[in-house]
């Protein structure tokens, strides 16, 4: 990967990049309102499910194919929109919870819409207007999968973007609902990493077809998540 | 041999004969076909049946409070699903039937040493028609190793609700978790496009089922779907929801159970986990019975098998 490339990819795993990652905690709160976090160690455990059974063997997977559909396959074919379009569609039939679907497709335009006010991009034009008609969902893997491959981030590169921006955005709304120190951030971020890694090696051999996230529990969560009183993130 | 294995991970086990009554010899390859039809009054008939062992049938039941249903109760004779075997299982309903499809007891998968157990279930549901298919419990033995795929077929105006539940072992008898692999992958088809899939995926030597958010402090995992393309699926899903959540927090109940919006307007899931199984069959049960006064005025039959 080129410097410019090793830039872009460190900009798509900023925190202050605006794209509303700070209103979505994917069934966090309420795994705090049930007490079942309540400190750095139960948080580290909850986000090695996220990274494992959903990320590594889902999002991670969408993420590859419309990396692959957005640059080019190995071999120099042309870009494909339509496998970018394939990719999101999959991600959200296999996306079961109404407020994941909801999040990662919320995240997902603002990303992609930011992106297109950067710079001209003939093959992220084509797949926005896909969106725009209702043929696409606009999925966060799927969308920073073609974003990063179309600035040169490579496929590996960018599954572990969405890896550190995943863990960063739930440590972030972890802050705003227990107390938590700075160090006890770092240190699960630090912590998690061969688990990244892991997820992202996983995800490398699967096709769509392929896809199976399970973690029951959390589903449970973010559907009574939806009916919580009070509520800081829309997830 | 391997190249009959329904998942990768299942190739290992293909390559691996069994010894004793081998894939494919009478008794290994279950058939089971079911078509039912609403003829011009509305009465829904078993119009077509086939059973091969070890599936069973022993006629239809007027068990169901919709008064134009027809219920089919499969039973098997055998002790269980052994190494090597392989059930396939066909249900269609079609000219406005309702139709009720479930096991007469739990499935259980046996310990095995090598080779895997395979179903294969195909469910149509017509325009205009209506399926419940909702058999008992699968529970997994030590050792075992078991592959099972449903595909939900059904039209925009007709409605299915397919329940799934699955026991990690005989609990009374401390097993837990005790199976190889555990796989049950679901995908819903209407008019051609993909609605939405589930799949159960579990290998507790790969990766804690009661790890935080999988499954926890719990031991049963249930799932109902229930499809309905053209009705208000956040309307749906509340009053399930509702349902479900009301014996939990008066404390009836120590199983937990709730109701989401399915992808592509499909319906409503309800994910179940307890510590028993009937914990969680009941919770999936008020669900179904919910579902049932929402799509067909009528609730669910009994749960209780007589």
């Amino acid at each position: 990967m080129s410097d410019e490339s090793t830039l872009a990819a460190l900009r798509l795993a900023d925190s202050a990049l605006p794209v509303g990652t700070d209103s979505v905690s994917y069934g966090l709160e309420q795994f705090v309102a049930e007490d079942r976090v309540e400190d750095a160690e139960d948080l580290r455990a909850l986000l090695e499910t996220y990274l494992r059974r959903q990320l590594g063997v889902a999002d991670l997977v969408a993420l590859r194919v419309a990396h692959e559909g957005a640059t080019g396959g190995e071999d120099g074919t042309e870009d494909d929109v339509d496998a970018v379009v394939a990719a999101d569609r999959r991600l959200s039939a296999t996306t079961l919870t109404a407020e994941f679907r909801e999040s990662s497709t919320r995240t997902g335009e603002r990303l992609l819409s930011l992106q297109r006010e950067l710079r001209d991009d003939t093959v992220l034009d084509e797949y926005a207007a896909a969106v725009e008609a209702g043929d696409a969902p606009g999925n966060h893997a799927v969308v920073l999968g073609a974003v990063a491959g179309r600035d040169g981030v490579d496929a590996d590169e960018a599954c572990l973007v969405a890896c550190h921006g995943f863990v960063t955005g739930l440590l972030g709304a972890a802050q705003r609902l227990l107390r938590l120190g700075h160090t006890d951030v770092q240190r699960t971020v630090d912590e998690l990493r061969p688990v990244m890694t892991t997820a992202v090696e996983d995800s490398a051999d699967r096709s769509l077809d392929e896809m199976e996230p399970f973690a029951p529990l959390v589903d449970v969560a973010s559907a009574d998540h939806e009916r919580a009183d009070r509520r800081l993130f829309v997830s | 041999m391997a190249a009959d294995a329904p998942h990768p991970a299942f190739e290992p086990y293909a390559a691996e004969p069994v010894p004793q009554a081998p894939v494919g010899a009478p008794g290994k390859e279950g058939r089971l076909e079911l078509a039912f039809a609403a003829d011009e009054d509305g009465q829904t008939h078993l119009v077509r049946d086939f059973a091969r062992v070890p599936f069973h049938l022993s006629g239809t039941l007027g068990h169901d409070p919709h008064p134009d249903a027809e219920t089919v109760f499969v039973q098997s004779p055998s002790g269980g699903v052994a190494q090597g075997d392989r059930h396939t299982i066909d249900v269609e309903v079609k000219n406005g039937g309702v139709a009720h499809v479930t096991t007469g007891s739990s499935t259980k998968v046996l310990t095995m040493e090598r080779n895997y157990a395979a179903a294969d279930v195909s469910l149509s549901v017509g325009s205009g028609s209506h399926l419940d298919y909702v058999p008992e419990p699968v529970i997994v033995n030590p050792d075992a190793r078991y592959y099972q795929e449903l595909r939900l077929d059904v039209a925009p105006d007709a409605t299915a609700v397919v329940g799934d539940v699955v026991v990690p072992g005989r609990l009374a008898r401390g097993e837990r978790f005790d199976f190889e692999r555990y796989v049950s992958r679901l995908a819903c088809h209407s008019d051609g496009d993909l609605l939405f899939e589930d799949a159960t995926h579990l290998t507790p030597a790969d990766g804690d089922p009661t790890a935080p958010g999988v499954m926890g402090e719990y031991s049963v995992y249930g799932t109902l779907f229930v499809v309905a393309p053209e009705r208000d699926g956040d309307a749906l899903s509340d009053a399930i929801h509702d349902r479900v959540t009301e014996r939990t927090e008066a404390g009836e109940s120590n199983a937990r159970a709730a109701a989401t919006t399915l992808p592509n307007d499909a319906g409503v899931v309800v994910r179940a986990l307890g510590h028993r199984a009937e914990d969680v069959t009941g919770l999936l049960h008020a669900a179904w019975d919910e579902a049932r006064s929402e799509l067909l005025d009528v609730g669910a039959p009994d749960g209780r098998k007589l």
